[in-house]
């Protein structure tokens, strides 16, 4: 597959630390400020026209990591450039603009679509709320073409229904459709298949892709089911505890992991043939919460391999294959 | 030996007027040192079954058909109160979510500790020696237990559900979707704790997983639902190797995996039908491609292909559904 050169995206430094709610007794005893380190220092671009997917383990950042590029929550520190435009510093007005272009699609479509509108409104509000709509004949055009992209059809019969009478898949194609309508380039899909059931999930992902061809999209996928990346995704990277520990393409990534963790969490992963054996990797004890950090490289408590530079001094991204970049001393 | 022998078991809720046919002529057994994998999509009625096993459907859930035979002994028949005397003793439950099976506000070892003394007429002393016991064999510190269950990580918490599950030494046990919260690396220590306890203590598994890829990987025998029916049962290598019917195929199909060749993902079309108006013949037939004129008419029966391999389609034997 053709992938251009030219970036979508590019993040640099990307920090959000959020500050830990401190008890009265450390209030008076004037106790440091501790922060979460959700993410914490994090370098990335996103290709024209790829799908790049982030992958980790609960907590790793990776939620963090797409709201905070959308500005829904704002970076403590970094910068993300969205077609080489500085977005960080954005006022109210300009990023307004900004994210018709930038879309998300969430993990719940329940909790994102309002139950009390039919989904001609829901699909239409991105529309009218962003005054890119004269009259309500073309309103009414772009949701049923909308609609019909996403494939419910008949689109006027799914047009006049609301939420309680649509299936989970059926919902998260509202969904897609709501965030397509305002013809975006870029998309942050937040686990969109997660709550489906196995048999419909497919039928999704198809859907994804297609339009990503036909519209020429890009993905930020993020996923906790490295299988799930495999089959959707051009370029993979895996986040520990707020840091990018390996970055690289799908199938690199999948077959050969490099770093320590990748490799754990990958030998993790049941397979559906019971004909396959495979080992399963043993980490010590479970990922810790991202307040009080590791000195040096954040995985080493749990690496069997941690030397005494693995606790002294964090290791840097290096690109060990081509395009194929890992953060770890023993690789 | 047969630790869990369910024969023709039909279970429905009443809605009112309405009844929804959630289990519907449901057999299969399950032997000591064997873990059974029961697998399907949400609304399948996986739950149920394991529901009805342990006699805690809620007040409108009925038993209407069929016989469960639990260590030798038919415990459909029973009453409430000699239920109870099984519970816990032979089979018992591993939920999903332990965080919401724990009392927040006691402590994790008490709460173990008063299964056995309500259960077994243990002294508070003989319980606390016991549960001592049972967090060893679940791999967690002693000293755990006087903590509260919010001082345990989710996979902790998980180990000390299996120990309570395990504190009266029962035949069976039913793992309803064990892993299905937690984070690979964790799911894979769970998965292996409940298989070295099932080899060390030779205990029969019920393990109810939507996940194919945990059940491809932990059972020795599975079972397909779909639509409250078990439409396929057999050895799991047969099952995933030699599919018999439809659903089974494709489901498998649509599980992407990590290893082998990356190859074209399959999907269903439709969804799963409401079961309170289930479709006549073949409840399958909606979403089947090799659908013919007689499965909407008349049911499937269930036949066996080869040993304890069981399917419940038309033409199961006859469709090349190997990918």
């Amino acid at each position: 597959m053709f992938l251009s050169e030219e970036k979508v995206l590019r993040v640099q430094g990307l920090k959000k630390w959020f500050p830990v709610r401190k008890g009265f007794l450390a209030l008076i005893l004037g106790k440091e400020q501790e922060y979460v380190k959700a993410v914490d220092g994090v370098d990335f671009d996103v290709n024209v026209g790829e799908i790049l997917c982030l992958v980790g383990e609960s907590g790793c950042g990776k939620t963090t990591t797409a709201r905070t590029i959308l500005r829904l929550i704002e970076p403590t520190e970094g910068s993300i450039q969205y077609h080489e435009k500085e977005i960080t510093t954005l006022d109210k007005e300009e990023l307004r603009k900004i994210r018709t272009k930038m879309q998300i699609i969430y993990q719940n479509p329940f909790e994102v679509l309002d139950p009390r509108l039919s989904v001609k409104s829901l699909v239409g509000e991105p529309l009218e709320v962003n005054n890119l709509t004269s009259n309500e004949r073309e309103l009414e055009e772009r949701v049923l073409e909308a609609l019909k992209e996403v494939r419910l059809t008949p689109p006027e019969d799914f047009a006049r229904r609301f939420i309680h009478e649509l299936s989970g898949g059926q919902l998260q194609r509202v969904a897609i459709a709501r965030s397509l309508i305002l013809r975006p380039d870029f998309m942050v899909a937040d686990e969109p298949v997660s709550m489906l059931d196995a048999s419909i999930r497919t039928e999704i992902i198809n859907l994804m892709t297609e339009l990503q061809r036909l519209h020429g999209l890009t993905y930020l996928y993020i996923t906790h089911d490295i299988a799930q990346a495999r089959y959707i995704g051009n370029r993979i990277i895996v986040m520990y505890l707020g840091k990018i520990v390996e970055q690289g393409p799908v199938e690199d990534v999948i077959q050969e992991p490099l770093h320590p963790y990748t490799k754990a969490l990958i030998s993790n992963i049941p397979v559906p043939d019971p004909t396959t054996k495979r080992k399963r990797i043993l980490l010590s004890g479970e990922t810790p919460t991202p307040v009080d950090l590791p000195k040096g490289c954040r995985f080493h408590p749990r690496c069997t391999e941690a030397s005494e530079e693995c606790k002294s001094k964090e290791p840097e991204l290096q690109e060990i294959k081509k395009n194929h970049w890992v953060a770890c001393y023993k690789v | 030996m047969k630790v869990l022998e369910i024969e023709n078991l039909s279970t429905h809720y009443l809605l009112g007027k309405e009844t929804v046919y959630a289990v519907d002529d449901v057999s299969f057994c399950i032997n000591a040192g064997e873990t059974f994998g029961l697998a399907g999509e949400s609304g399948c009625g996986k739950t149920t079954v394991a529901k009805s096993i342990m006699r805690i459907l809620p007040d409108n859930g009925l038993i209407v058909g069929g016989k469960i035979w639990l260590d030798g002994q038919e415990i459909v028949g029973l009453s409430e109160n000699e239920a109870k005397k099984f519970r816990w003793r032979k089979a018992s439950m591993v939920f999903q979510y332990a965080m919401s099976a724990f009392n927040p506000v006691l402590r994790v070892g008490d709460q173990i500790a008063e299964v056995l003394q309500q259960k077994e007429g243990c002294t508070k002393d003989e319980a606390y020696e016991r549960v001592k016991k049972l967090f060893e064999v679940v791999g967690l510190e002693q000293s755990r237990i006087r903590d509260y269950p919010h001082e345990f990580s989710g996979g902790m918490q998980q180990r000390a559900i299996i120990a309570q599950a395990l504190a009266c030494n029962p035949k069976l046990i039913i793992a309803d979707e064990p892993v299905t919260a937690l984070d690979v690396v964790i799911q894979g220590k769970i998965l292996d704790l409940l298989k070295e306890l099932k080899q060390k203590l030779s205990l029969a598994v019920l393990l109810i997983t939507h996940d194919l890829s945990v059940i491809a990987e932990e059972s020795d025998h599975v079972g397909i639902m779909y639509a409250g029916s078990l439409v396929e049962v057999g050895d799991v290598i047969s099952v995933f190797k030699e599919p018999l019917h439809p659903y089974t195929a494709k489901l498998i199909g649509a599980f992407p995996s990590v290893a082998g060749e990356k190859v074209k993902l399959e999907f269903i079309p439709g969804t799963p039908p409401d079961l309170i108006s289930p479709p006549k013949g073949c409840k399958f037939h909606e979403r089947c491609p090799f659908a013919k004129p007689i499965c909407k008419v008349e049911s499937p029966k269930r036949e066996e292909f080869g040993k304890g391999h069981l399917a419940v389609c038309h033409f199961a034997g006859e469709l090349d559904l190997h990918r």
